[in-house]
């Protein structure tokens, strides 16, 4: 980003890079507490569904910073455009079936 | 902030983005043909990406509410809280079960906003609160039952 006439005011791609860092890191805290408070049950599936969240979050945060590129080609008056809901999808599929995980951890207990 | 598509146009296959960014691609197939998911991107034309931008900041927020949701169900049973077991089984089960339902409809919504901005419509309301809303409600009535009767 050279030519600062350009920028948005305001900051729209920045913001929307910050949200999905946010969603990234919260998956990642997710992963490690899970890992951390479900092993005296699950023993070493805990390790597993750790290791899991944490490599979503890290396939998540390469993604992401994809998208926050082509989102800030995408400004007005610049030629690129947004990129579809692909990432979005898949992570509503993925915090859904967390939530499903967690139900059968529950039905487990 | 003008919205510079304003433009209603219902028809399918019609790609009046072409007209409003000539200048994007070399490519004669419209981006908005090739996007996913199909119902969005073939209506209307590209609206000012800064809402389409609002529109995915607000679908990644209803994701961190959910993944909130989970630790939360999650938590009530791993830690062993000194709550009526009964009880605190029923609040984390309610939790998770609301739970599957947010990113799903957060999905959903994130879609039907992005065909309207996109149709220079009004935008349609959130029906994601409404389970959160209704899980967390329930999950803390049974929370509060559980603890004074513990």
């Amino acid at each position: 980003m050279t030519d600062s006439a350009l920028l948005d005011r305001g900051l729209q791609p920045e913001r929307t890079a910050l949200a999905w860092r946010r969603t990234t890191l919260a998956l990642a805290v997710g992963a490690i507490v899970a890992l951390r408070l479900l092993s005296p049950v699950l023993g070493l599936r805990s390790i597993a569904i750790g290791l899991t969240g944490l490599a979503l979050a890290a396939v998540l945060w390469v993604l992401s910073a994809r998208r926050a590129h082509q989102a800030t080609n995408a400004l007005p008056h610049k030629s690129g455009h947004l990129a579809g809901g692909g990432l979005l999808l898949g992570l509503a599929l993925a915090v859904a079936t967390g939530a499903a995980l967690g139900l059968v951890y529950v039905a487990l207990t | 902030m003008v919205n510079r598509t304003a433009t209603v146009t219902g028809g399918h296959n019609r790609h009046p983005s072409s007209q409003a960014r000539a200048h994007a691609s070399e490519d004669t197939t419209p981006v908005t043909a090739r996007r996913f998911p199909r119902q969005v991107y073939e209506v209307g034309a590209e609206p000012d990406p800064r809402f389409t931008l609002a529109n995915e900041r607000t679908f990644l927020a209803w994701i961190r509410t959910a993944l909130a949701l989970i630790a939360g169900g999650v938590a009530l049973e791993a830690l062993a809280l000194p709550i009526q077991p009964t009880l605190r089984r029923s609040a984390s089960i309610i939790l998770l079960l609301f739970d599957l339902a947010v990113p799903l409809l957060a999905w959903v919504i994130w879609g039907a906003v992005g065909r309207a901005l996109r149709q220079g419509r009004p935008l349609p309301g959130s029906k994601v609160a409404l389970p959160v809303a209704a899980g967390v409600s329930l999950a803390g009535v049974l929370i509060l039952l559980g603890t004074v009767l513990h």
